[in-house]
């Protein structure tokens, strides 16, 4: 049995009354990883395409070169976050682990618009304050499914979207390229390079391509599809000689008698 | 109340609904903006709330949607309880309830329009502040202020459904044309005892203006 | 000032051939003012599993003991010790119960799982977790700990090849930060143990 203090569920709030007396004094509260992303989805001939880039950002500081933003939702969905990189991860992990128990429960498949509602009213519950933007894309018992989901709740059914700070320049590659019944090897192509003009032209969004297509009874997670920025490895080795680094010796240390500072007038 | 919270999604609309013989006609302009981007520019702001009910949505993307889902469920409840249909004024009233109970924190003005078997068709108008207003036809959205010297002169009683079609046509398109948040294709929905009819007027198939 | 800095502080773990290192400095200091060159930031968890928390001291002190306990009542439930993947997913679940009033600290999780595969991984102050295979940076200095990892560390390093990068990274990157330094420790953790060692270190 676990600890009252430690039984309760949901957000504890015992701190925010600390923080905002330390902000007002005028500390500068810190801010999150963020993911200043580029992600995107299609809907193809017989099924739909997910896109990410993989670059995480702390302010200006590449916090993380390769993250995954492509997360698992159901044996049949997947969604694309944006936004606050921790509400991205947590908002997904819970919808997920109630979809399973959703499934179990019904004896079906989840279906994408239940995963969509679910997230929706869990987003909106929280006015904006959860800062996930997601593409959630998914095969079900209807067909293929693919949606944007805003941080305030909303969301729109569409056959391409792109989200982040790069949705701008992938949008520019979608609304140029994408047309009906396209094929799965063109639409994996188009949202790589629809990534891949993020990656680019998008300051926030950087490094690999991961890609994940939803078909009838089956999924592929192509992790780094496309790896447009391999970092050439370094031809000298940097590697100390050993001692090198001067440290104290415990044992050493053991010994030493320390005398008392003479603060006697 | 409640203004629109930074980065949320903002249906900055021309929306409408006109009453006729038969029935109403409901159309609404298609963008969806965040700032200045335009995040969906087909958006659907026609939202089904029973068979013969429809809601126009304006203001925060969320929180009508919301609400409408929420006006679905009630009215589906309904249903079930009373063996049969809502009204239009029964759905009108819940719309209003929502936005009157909650108006400090959501942003939405909607119309609600449809037709009953007691009173024919019918239009409803729910601004900011959560009043109710029964009409012949409303017009609502920031496209709304651009067009209410042409909706007033134009709108007779009485119009055919043909007519009704077109003079929402005219005024969405009039709208759009002037209203940088409104945009992108005309979605139209006529409903009548016979069930509803969905049309969509594409961007090169509108109405042409002096302007043009 | 952000209150991140108001006691300064520098973390970082780096992976090597079949071990780990995390090291960090021990300077506590208020604003510029260092008050203790002895302040512990690197936390045992298990034999294998440490834990460093860079951030503000007063939020260390409470989630040393937070964790602490909640590895506790781990081993007396599971009657097994916890893996440092758990562990870490343990940190980052207790970290995201405060997203609407965070503990000002950014933990780093370096260990050894039971297969004696090295796992280290950071996470934000929201605890959104960040899995690496060659290092982690954390605290005041991490933009400096960025740019010596960036260029010093290569893979398949030797636990003493180790000791030696991760303390010059450390030493080097403190030297630049105004509020970390004053001394520093390593852990070197081994399938055979762990090394700990005390850095010798400008104390200015």
């Amino acid at each position: 049995m676990a600890l009252p203090a430690e039984a309760s569920t949901g957000f504890k709030f015992d701190n925010v009354k600390r923080n905002q007396l330390l902000g007002d004094k005028g500390y500068k509260l810190p801010t999150a990883t963020k993911t200043g992303t580029t992600i995107v989805g299609l809907i193809f001939k017989d099924g739909v395409v997910l896109g990410a880039d993989t670059r995480a950002t702390a302010g200006t500081i590449v916090a993380d070169k390769n993250c995954e933003k492509i997360h698992y939702l159901a044996p049949n969905m997947y969604c694309c976050g944006a936004g606050t990189a921790a509400d991205t991860e947590f908002t997904t992990s819970m919808i997920s682990s109630q979809l399973a128990l959703h499934s179990l429960n019904t004896g079906r498949e989840a279906r994408v618009v239940t995963a969509m509602t679910m997230l929706k009213q869990y987003l909106f519950r929280y006015q904006g304050h959860i800062g996930a933007a997601l593409v959630l894309g998914g095969y079900d018992v209807t067909g293929p499914h693919l949606f944007t989901i805003y941080p305030h709740g909303s969301t729109d059914k569409l056959p391409f979207v792109t989200m982040g700070s790069g949705s701008l320049a992938a949008m520019s590659v979608f609304e140029s390229r994408w047309r009906e019944g396209l094929s799965r090897e063109e639409g994996i192509e188009l949202v790589k390079d629809a990534i891949e003009a993020g990656v680019f032209n998008d300051l926030g969004s950087g490094s690999n391509v991961d890609v994940c297509v939803l078909t009838k009874g089956n999924v592929e997670y192509l992790r780094g599809y496309s790896r447009p920025n391999e970092r050439v490895f370094k031809e000298q080795s940097y590697k100390f000689a050993p001692g090198t680094t001067e440290f104290i010796d415990p044992a050493a240390a053991q010994g030493e008698d320390a005398t008392a500072m003479d603060v006697s007038a | 109340m409640a203004s629109l919270k930074p980065g949320e999604a903002n249906l900055g609309t021309t929306i409408m609904a006109v009453k006729f013989d038969g029935g109403v006609v409901v159309g609404a302009d298609s963008r969806t903006s965040t700032g200045t981007y335009v995040a969906n520019r087909v958006t659907d702001k026609l939202t089904k709330v029973h068979d013969r009910i429809y809601c126009c949505r304006s203001g925060s993307a969320a929180d009508t949607q919301a609400i409408a889902d929420v006006v679905n469920y009630h009215l589906d409840l309904y249903t079930a309880q009373h063996g049969g249909p809502p009204t239009v004024s029964v759905a009108a009233s819940l719309f209003q309830e929502i936005c009157y109970q909650n108006k400090g924190n959501l942003s939405a003005g909607i119309i609600v329009a449809g037709w009953d078997k007691h009173n024919g068709g019918s239009v409803f108008e729910i601004p900011l502040g959560g009043s109710l207003h029964q009409q012949q036809f409303a017009i609502g959205g920031s496209g709304s202020t651009y067009i209410y010297g042409y909706c007033d002169k134009t709108f007779r009683p009485g119009m055919s459904k043909e007519e009704c079609i077109q003079f929402v046509k005219n005024a969405v398109s009039l709208a759009m044309a002037r209203d940088g948040s409104s945009g992108g294709v005309i979605r139209l929905a006529v409903i009548t005892p016979d069930g509803v009819e969905r049309t969509v007027v594409y961007g090169d198939r509108l109405p042409t203006q002096y302007s043009d | 000032m952000s209150i991140m800095q108001y006691n300064g502080s520098a973390v970082v773990a780096m992976v090597g051939k079949n071990c780990v290192a995390i090291a960090a400095d021990k300077r506590l200091g208020q604003r510029a003012l260092t008050v203790d060159m002895d302040f512990q930031k690197v936390f045992p968890v298990t034999d294998r599993t440490y834990v460093g928390l860079p951030g503000l001291a007063t939020d260390v002190k409470t989630l040393s003991d937070r964790f602490r306990m909640r590895v506790n009542l781990y081993r007396h439930r599971e009657e097994r010790v916890i893996e440092p993947e758990t562990f870490a997913n343990m940190v980052s679940q207790i970290m995201y119960e405060r997203r609407f009033g965070p503990y000002f600290v950014e933990p780093v999780v370096a260990g050894l799982d039971k297969k004696n595969k090295p796992f280290i991984c950071g996470m934000d102050l929201l605890g959104c977790l960040n899995y690496a295979n060659d290092f982690v940076v954390s605290g005041t200095a991490s933009d400096n700990l960025f740019g010596m990892c960036e260029s010093l560390w290569e893979p398949d390093l030797e636990p003493e090849e180790l000791f030696e990068t991760i303390s010059q990274c450390l030493l080097n990157a403190v030297d630049r930060d105004a509020v970390s330094g004053w001394g520093a420790v390593v852990h070197i953790i081994t399938p055979d143990g762990v090394i700990t060692r005390d850095l010798k270190c400008r104390m200015d």
